[in-house]
């Protein structure tokens, strides 16, 4: 349902991590690795991100668009879908779904300030083509659910809605997104993951609150593991990777 | 790279480009010339013309399923503006991909056609509308509907919103040519809810309601929109049900406003009127948000500039104003939109309790004396998927019944500028008996299809609303953590 998660699309296509963690035929005869693919959805993530502090939409549009972006390459190659051309259309894509229409000559205008180099070198034509083809490769279905709206709930619920909390739960979420659990687990488990995290570094005893919920906990301390995981590994990327990466692609 | 390629996901659509080019019009000729995608289909003809594009009538031609099954496509027009797939489109997919009920429309396929960037939307066909049905009523045939119809309809009517309002869907453009009954067939006199290019999601928008755009035809427009109210809710759809129904009653729109065309978002003074000579004044003691409202602090001279004294809804629809009918139309005429009746309240009105009954036909009935045959859709069969017209004549398409109402071609008067749409698939059986299931609250659990009413939904377990989900997540005892709860719109209006 379109507001409500468990009969929802999104629900009925989660998917187990090992399906998200398929490289492409076509990419892998270029040579893009497990590592290189996650690299490259983390980076167009960031990207996708960037570019929409430009054209100035909200968060849910980008969480949106980074979903887009994630879903689609559950079932396309980034050989023949060139994500320098999908992340700023699944932004594009994602401003309509959610309301917040972006005009397509504004996004093409910031993505040329973005990055000046050829290969970012897409006109409105390009956009525009490849947003059906999204749309195609999405199976039309476009309803995304986020973690903010249950985390904003939880935390009141928990009765740690201050500014501290409040603030760092948020920007955990925000980097959930450099990450495919939107893929893989309801938002709502991703929201307690994140609180959890947040309880765990601020020292707020939630273990009671915790017991109450009914919930799988050992889900949501694997969600956070998984999370902790991504903090350390990111500190080893450095941007030759990135583009190590991004340049198999488009040698 | 990618074709153009045909995606089918429910319903066995076949492989298209096989089997007899059994052609009805004569410009399918270049059939070679046609998507892939498109060769599974006859054109039929053009049905249908709005702002947004085209709708057209074809058959399925696969040779195994579904052969010769009537399909509605809605071709959208490509943006002027250089802006892609437009956002009404995205919307109505968005929503009509999530949402699967008997009483609304069934979207059974989705194509794009990358040659000239076009995109259409393949509908279950529905040969009538209440648009229609009234007016063949009031020019044609000469009689009210009967009493049995028009509950059957309402109840249909009522049953579809009282879905999409469950799941947090206003449709914002309820009037009788968005009201689709299925003709001849397996779902004979069944509702369909169509057209949602406005709908919204309204649990978490983005931007107050009222932004983009003007919503809901003016004459089904409610109060509360009329005087400028930002953030709305499914009440709206309510109060054009009621004025819906008054129109199956009397055959005659009931607020039948001048529409104020310029600037954008006009104040709609004639309108406002109509439904106080009518109903009266609203007044701050009945509607306490009401001096809340921008249009009646900023018009309130113009808006008390008559007085009515006479006022009756009663005398207009002819009912005693002790009737259960007449009941249920004054609930949701109520001005104040968080005393109007809701979608769920109205199923269980007395009226759907009463004899006769509303049954899954709503065109045939044993308490129906004479079934009418209403017109079918007139079809300009002189236009391509191009909407570019061929020196074919026009000729209406018969499947039996009268053509008395078809007029040639998309130029005469049942060619309105709005949607005229499709139908659908499911095969769930509706309980005529006011759906004592939505009553229910054992069984609304995390399993699909445990609802005896087939309505694949649960008001329980949605993480994603609000107090339910604390309360849901909160529950040690799993007997209690299971059950349903009803839907708390009146609780969550304004």
């Amino acid at each position: 349902m379109a507001a409500n998660f468990w009969t929802s699309s999104h629900h009925k296509q989660l998917l187990d991590q090992e399906e998200v963690d398929v490289v492409h035929p076509l990419d892998k005869e270029r040579g893009i690795t497990l590592d290189d693919f996650k690299l490259i959805k983390m980076h167009m993530a960031t990207y996708i991100w960037r570019l929409a502090q430009f054209v100035k939409v909200r968060q849910r549009v980008v969480a949106t668009a980074v979903a887009y972006m994630r879903r689609v390459y559950t079932r396309k190659s980034m050989t023949e879908y060139d994500p320098r051309l999908v992340a700023p259309t699944c932004l594009y894509l994602a401003s309509k779904a959610e309301e917040s229409t972006v005009q397509a000559r504004l996004l093409v205008f910031y993505l040329k300030k973005l990055y000046a180099d050829e290969k970012h070198r897409y006109e409105i034509k390009d956009i525009l083509e490849m947003e059906m083809k999204i749309l195609e490769a999405l199976n039309y279905y476009l309803v995304v659910f986020h973690p903010y709206r249950a985390l904003s709930q939880l935390l009141q619920d928990a009765g740690l809605n201050d500014i501290s909390m409040t603030q760092l739960t948020w920007g955990l979420v925000n980097d959930t997104y450099k990450m495919d659990l939107i893929l893989v687990h309801a938002p709502h488990l991703i929201a307690l993951a994140c609180l959890y995290i947040a309880s765990v570094l601020r020292e707020k005893d939630t273990t009671a609150w915790f017991e109450e919920l009914r919930v799988d906990m050992n889900v949501v301390k694997n969600i956070s593991m998984e999370i902790l995981d991504f903090y350390e590994n990111q500190r080893m990327i450095t941007d030759d990777r990135i583009i190590a990466a991004l340049s198999k692609l488009k040698p | 790279m990618l074709r153009s390629q045909p995606i089918s996901w429910d319903s066995k659509m076949g492989d298209g480009n096989s089997g007899s080019n059994r052609t009805l019009s004569g410009n399918n000729n270049n059939s070679s010339n046609k998507p892939e995608w498109l060769q599974q289909y006859d054109l039929i003809g053009k049905i249908g013309e709005g702002t947004y594009g085209l709708v057209f009538l074809a058959r399925i031609k696969s040779p195994t399923t579904n052969r010769g099954k009537s399909i509605a496509i809605k071709k959208f027009k490509q943006s002027k503006d250089g802006d892609g797939v437009s956002p009404t489109a995205i919307r109505e997919i968005m929503l009509l991909r999530e949402i699967s009920h008997e009483n609304v429309v069934k979207l059974v396929n989705v194509h794009i056609n990358h040659a000239d960037m076009s995109l259409y939307l393949a509908f279950d066909y529905a040969e009538h509308d209440l648009y229609e049905i009234i007016r063949h009523h009031r020019d044609k045939v000469n009689h009210s509907i009967s009493q049995y119809t028009v509950k059957s309809l309402l109840w249909q009517l009522l049953n579809g919103l009282n879905y999409l309002h469950s799941n947090w869907i206003i449709h914002r453009d309820l009037k009788p040519s968005n009201i689709l009954v299925m003709g001849e067939g397996e779902e004979q006199g069944v509702v369909k809810i169509a057209d949602f290019g406005l709908a919204r999601i309204y649990q978490a928008p983005l931007k107050p309601l009222s932004d983009n755009g003007v919503v809901v035809t003016i004459w089904y427009r409610a109060p509360e929109l009329l005087l400028g109210a930002k953030h709305y809710t499914s009440a709206v759809d309510m109060w054009a049900v009621g004025c819906i129904f008054a129109e199956l009653l009397t055959l005659k729109p009931l607020f039948q406003g001048a529409e104020v065309k310029a600037p954008p978002n006009p104040f709609q003074l004639d309108q406002l009127d109509k439904i106080f000579k009518v109903l009266g004044h609203p007044t701050p003691e009945k509607w306490p948000t009401l001096p809340n409202l921008p249009h009646w602090q900023q018009d309130l001279q113009h808006i008390q500039g008559h007085k009515y004294d006479n006022t009756g809804l009663n005398s207009v629809v002819h009912l005693s104003t002790k009737s259960p009918p007449y009941d249920l139309l004054s609930k949701m005429l109520e001005y104040d939109p968080r005393k109007r009746i809701t979608a769920q309240q109205a199923l269980e009105h007395e009226y759907f309790r009463i004899e006769p009954l509303p049954g899954r036909n709503a065109l045939v009935g044993p308490s129906v004396e004479k079934v009418v045959n209403y017109p079918t859709r007139p079809v300009d069969t002189t236009t391509d998927f191009e909407g570019t017209t061929s020196l074919q004549p026009s000729q209406p398409v018969s499947s039996g019944n009268a053509v008395s109402g078809s007029m040639p071609g998309t130029h005469g008067g049942t060619m309105r500028s709005v949607p005229r749409q499709m139908a659908v698939g499911g095969m769930q059986r509706m309980q005529p008996q006011g759906m004592p299931a939505y009553n229910l609250t054992s069984q609304a659990g995390m399993g699909v299809g445990m609802n005896p009413s087939g309505i694949p939904m649960q008001r329980g377990v949605s993480a994603q609303t609000h107090q339910q989900q604390q309360q849901q997540l909160r529950r040690k005892d799993p007997a209690m953590g299971m059950a349903g709860y009803p839907p708390q719109q009146k609780s969550r209006r304004m």
